[in-house]
């Protein structure tokens, strides 16, 4: 495969990671994140200044950045997760806005608005597929455990919530800490795919591109955040041409989604067993349903029979 | 002390371009309870409409300024039609009113990149710049006609709100929609006039702005200052945006000057989070709860 | 021990007194009512008892235990369940999901299993998935289990509402006007499925309500307020022919002979 595809695919990837973060966060518990480019920023970051000037190994510097960026959601977190969604929101605009200014001004640290430039390129497409395959089984695990209908419940119906024992405030801690932890190695991976960072890279842009790919899949549904990953970053690349247009484009979407079909593509779809079952089923040519609707007759008496 | 009140004057001047933003805000907020991220750039384009009015026109000031404010009044009606009124009028959860509003944001600031150009404009030279001096006080020339300016269109809008039928009706809306049509007050009207008032004091915002700064693309990032001093002084309450936008304005004015102007935005931040923290319903609100 | 003491309970909202020096006991076991006016305060002091908003002055005790300015899903997790008046029901989630997920007591795995997991973790998953079913079938809603619960008819709605209260196990059940929106024919059947969720679960209960029939079919003892103030107590017999609560319900008819109450 040439390079140009293995790059995209790396891309898709480290895109997925901060997708699968939000979309947990934003479509599963209803936590609404502008900033998540601050995220990706506090591990590109960290991730980058511990190994180009202290020679960190890549793996012990991405965790590093994990790390990090946990311990920024929760110091980010305490004073606004109890609050409103709108507050929430706009909170997490500030937050992203406050980390581009600190990189912007602290530059013996970060480089300012140049940035940190030749970072080594250590992030490979099997490191990349390897961790947004294991991103996404751990996700995938949370919202179908206990833990992740609580976090749903918590988005539905946040009093109803409480009233059945959920502690909301720290399941939003929860998710808020994996998602971060997420967009931290999304970070880390692309500074050192890419080989170069700058604030301009985590821009409101950036946050933007990834909301609306969490909106355009289906904010109920991994397999669309998946989806929307692989098609809202391969086709801007392969359409490089129109680059200009393709945030008007991206803010035309938006709106036309949620006037038109605000649950995304995909709804609360997921693509399992039992759900690819059923859409066959439903698929399925009308001869075949009129041949057995004598079977049908024969099935339901049998049934009722007993 | 010169220093002191020179800094008073600039933060008074800047705190109420924020007010102007802060109270169309807070409109559009107190009638459909969601925050309209699309102010933005309806400030941003109402900054541009007098600039090219300025410019392209070459009309004079008094006049570009009410061309600028109704046509920013005008986008904000076209924005709702568009972009809110078809998710409203089926009930939806406001959260989609919010991400549509983002979406409309983007838009607007991207497509204005790219027919307008993404360049930094400079408003011509509209209001003679020496400052006035009273004994050793220099105070800008330009802050004192921003300041009253934007008092006096406040004192318009206040007007309006408290004093004329219409704002009665557009009060009782903001209280409860459902009843206040049941007693034959047409909703969308009063939606349609409160975008109107809404714009039109957001793109006034963005001249004045325009006229003491700059004018660019990305300009709608002024909303969050907005969206601050709202909250400072109190979401969904009119004198609250003015008092928070003023506080705001002063807060930030001074940790520029006697601080760190870099630095400036993080005290602003700082400023909200501190009010989040401690009077969550801000100087002047109150905290209302979830009926259970 | 009485199961639930409430003493000299007070809410101020601003200048407006909500619930005004309420005070009652609640026995295990038995099954209360609190009626009044509309306004009188009657949600609001269940919003008090479960912790959805702080008492101004007063406090509560609960098994013993003071639970005074305690938080909501503390409250929930030591035993006080409730239903709303309107439906709170988690809509996009399947009938079965509502239930289970307040089924707190049966699953104890972290957050950890969440994302890695356990054999444990599969234990407790298959525990809940049964006991939610079995609490269904218990309801009449098993043939729906996996219906998406906006989708219910309005009375089953209702009817999970309360099984998901029933699934936390509670010791007392609050229930905010079971009846509203129903028909007289639902009504019967909600009175008979309290009854029988009376005798069955072991149950304190305490329920508001304005269908009449409701509460003097039902309940050992009625409170009624009016303008957050007890003005009676008692069993129906006493509340019915209580000229104060009538007095308060329906008014009073001025004629020549002077005030007298409507009955």
């Amino acid at each position: 495969m040439s390079q140009y595809y293995i790059g995209i695919l790396i891309l898709i990837c480290i895109n997925l990671l901060a997708v699968l973060g939000l979309s947990l966060m934003t479509g599963f518990t209803g936590l609404f994140n502008f900033g998540q480019a601050g995220f990706l920023a506090v591990g590109a970051y960290t991730a980058t200044i511990l190994t180009t000037q202290y020679s960190v190994p890549f793996v012990a510097a991405l965790v590093a950045a994990m790390v990090i960026s946990v311990l920024t959601s929760f110091l980010v977190g305490y004073p606004t997760l109890r609050l409103k969604g709108d507050y929430f929101a706009i909170a997490t605009l500030g937050f992203a806005e406050v980390v581009r200014l600190l990189v912007e001004n602290l530059e013996k640290i970060t480089g300012g608005s140049r940035g940190i430039p030749r970072i080594p390129t250590y992030t490979s497409l099997p490191f990349a597929l390897g961790a947004s395959a294991i991103a996404l089984w751990l996700v995938a695990n949370y919202v179908r455990s206990r833990h992740g209908r609580s976090c749903v419940a918590v988005r539905e119906d946040e009093l109803a919530a409480e009233s059945i024992g959920v502690d909301s405030f720290r399941y939003k801690q929860i998710v808020f800490a994996i998602n971060a932890a997420l967009a931290g190695l999304s970070g880390g991976l692309l500074a050192h795919y890419v080989g170069f960072i700058q604030p301009s890279m985590f821009s409101i842009v950036k946050s933007t591109e990834l909301i609306v790919m969490v909106i355009f899949g289906g904010m109920h549904s991994l397999t669309g955040a998946v989806f929307s990953a692989i098609v809202l970053t391969s086709l801007p690349e392969l359409l490089r041409t129109a680059q200009a247009w393709r945030l008007v484009a991206y803010g035309a979407l938006v709106v036309i989604i949620m006037v038109a079909r605000p649950e995304g593509l995909m709804g609360s779809w997921e693509l399992t067993p039992a759900n690819v079952k059923a859409l066959f089923a439903r698929l399925r040519p009308q001869r075949d349903s009129e041949l057995s609707s004598a079977e049908d007759v024969e099935l339901r008496s049998a049934r009722e029979g007993k | 002390m010169t220093t002191i009140l020179q800094q008073v004057i600039n933060g008074i001047s800047i705190g109420s371009v924020y007010a102007l933003i802060a109270v169309g805000y807070s409109l559009v907020y107190s009638i459909l309870k969601f925050s309209n991220f699309a102010h933005g750039g309806v400030l941003m384009l109402g900054s541009y409409f007098g600039f090219f009015a300025l410019t392209l026109l070459k009309v004079p000031f008094w006049a570009a300024l009410p061309l600028a404010i109704v046509g920013a009044g005008l986008l904000g009606i076209v924005n709702e039609r568009l972009a809110y009124r078809p998710i409203r009028i089926r009930n939806a959860p406001l959260l989609y009113l919010m991400i549509s509003s983002l979406g409309a944001s983007i838009f607007l600031e991207n497509f204005t990149i790219v027919t307008i150009g993404p360049n930094f404009r400079t408003y011509p030279e509209v209001f003679p710049i020496q400052p006035f001096m009273i004994g050793e006080l220099s105070i800008g020339r330009l802050d004192i006609i921003i300041l009253v300016i934007a008092a006096i269109s406040m004192g318009l809008l206040t007007w309006i709100i408290y004093g004329t039928r219409v704002g009665n009706a557009v009060r009782a809306t903001s209280y409860n929609m459902r009843i206040a049509s049941l007693m034959g007050i047409n909703p969308d009207l009063i939606v349609a006039l409160v975008f109107f008032l809404a714009g039109a004091s957001a793109g006034l915002g963005g001249v004045l702005f325009g006229i003491k700064y700059t004018v660019w693309p990305q300009m709608g990032i002024l909303t969050l200052k907005a969206f601050i001093a709202a909250v400072v002084g109190g979401l969904g309450s009119l004198p609250g945006a003015v008092v928070g936008a003023m506080v705001l304005g002063v807060t930030e004015t001074f940790a520029a000057a006697f601080v760190s102007s870099a630095f400036r935005d993080l005290f602003s931040y700082a400023l909200m989070i501190i009010i989040i923290l401690v009077r969550p319903g801000g100087l002047l609100g109150t905290v209302t709860g979830e009926k259970a | 021990m009485p199961l639930l003491e409430i003493r000299n309970l007070t809410k101020d909202f601003g200048g407006v007194r909500a619930v005004d020096h309420f005070s009652h006991t609640l026995e295990r076991g038995g099954l209360y009512a609190i009626i009044g006016p509309n306004g009188a305060g009657k949600t609001t002091i269940f919003n008090l008892i479960t912790g959805i908003y702080k008492p101004t002055e007063g406090d509560i005790a609960f098994d013993g235990e003071d639970i005074t300015g305690q938080v909501t899903h503390q409250i929930a997790q030591k035993g006080i369940a409730r239903t709303f008046q309107n439906i709170r029901l988690f809509s996009e989630f399947s009938v079965l999901d509502n239930v289970r997920t307040a089924c707190h007591r049966y699953a104890r795995y972290s957050v950890w299993e969440g994302l890695f997991p356990t054999p444990r973790r599969g234990r407790e998953e298959r525990e809940l998935a049964e006991r939610s079913s079995h609490l269904l079938e218990l309801v009449g809603l098993s043939d729906r289990a996996d219906e998406v619960s906006k989708n219910l008819p309005y009375g089953h709605q209702r009817r999970l509402e309360i099984a998901r209260a029933l699934a936390q196990e509670p010791a007392l059940l609050l229930l905010d006007e079971p009846a509203a929106g129903m028909n007289p024919d639902e009504t019967v059947d909600l009175m008979a499925f309290i009854e029988e969720i009376h005798d069955t679960f072991d149950l304190t209960i305490l329920l508001i309500e304005h269908h009449m029939e409701v509460v003097m079919a039902l309940a050992d003892d009625i409170v009624v307020i009016d303008f957050g103030r007890t003005i009676a107590q008692g069993t129906p017999d006493e509340i019915q022919s209580n000229p104060t609560v009538i007095e308060a319900y329906l008014g009073t008819e001025e004629t020549e002979e002077g005030q007298y109450a409507t009955a």
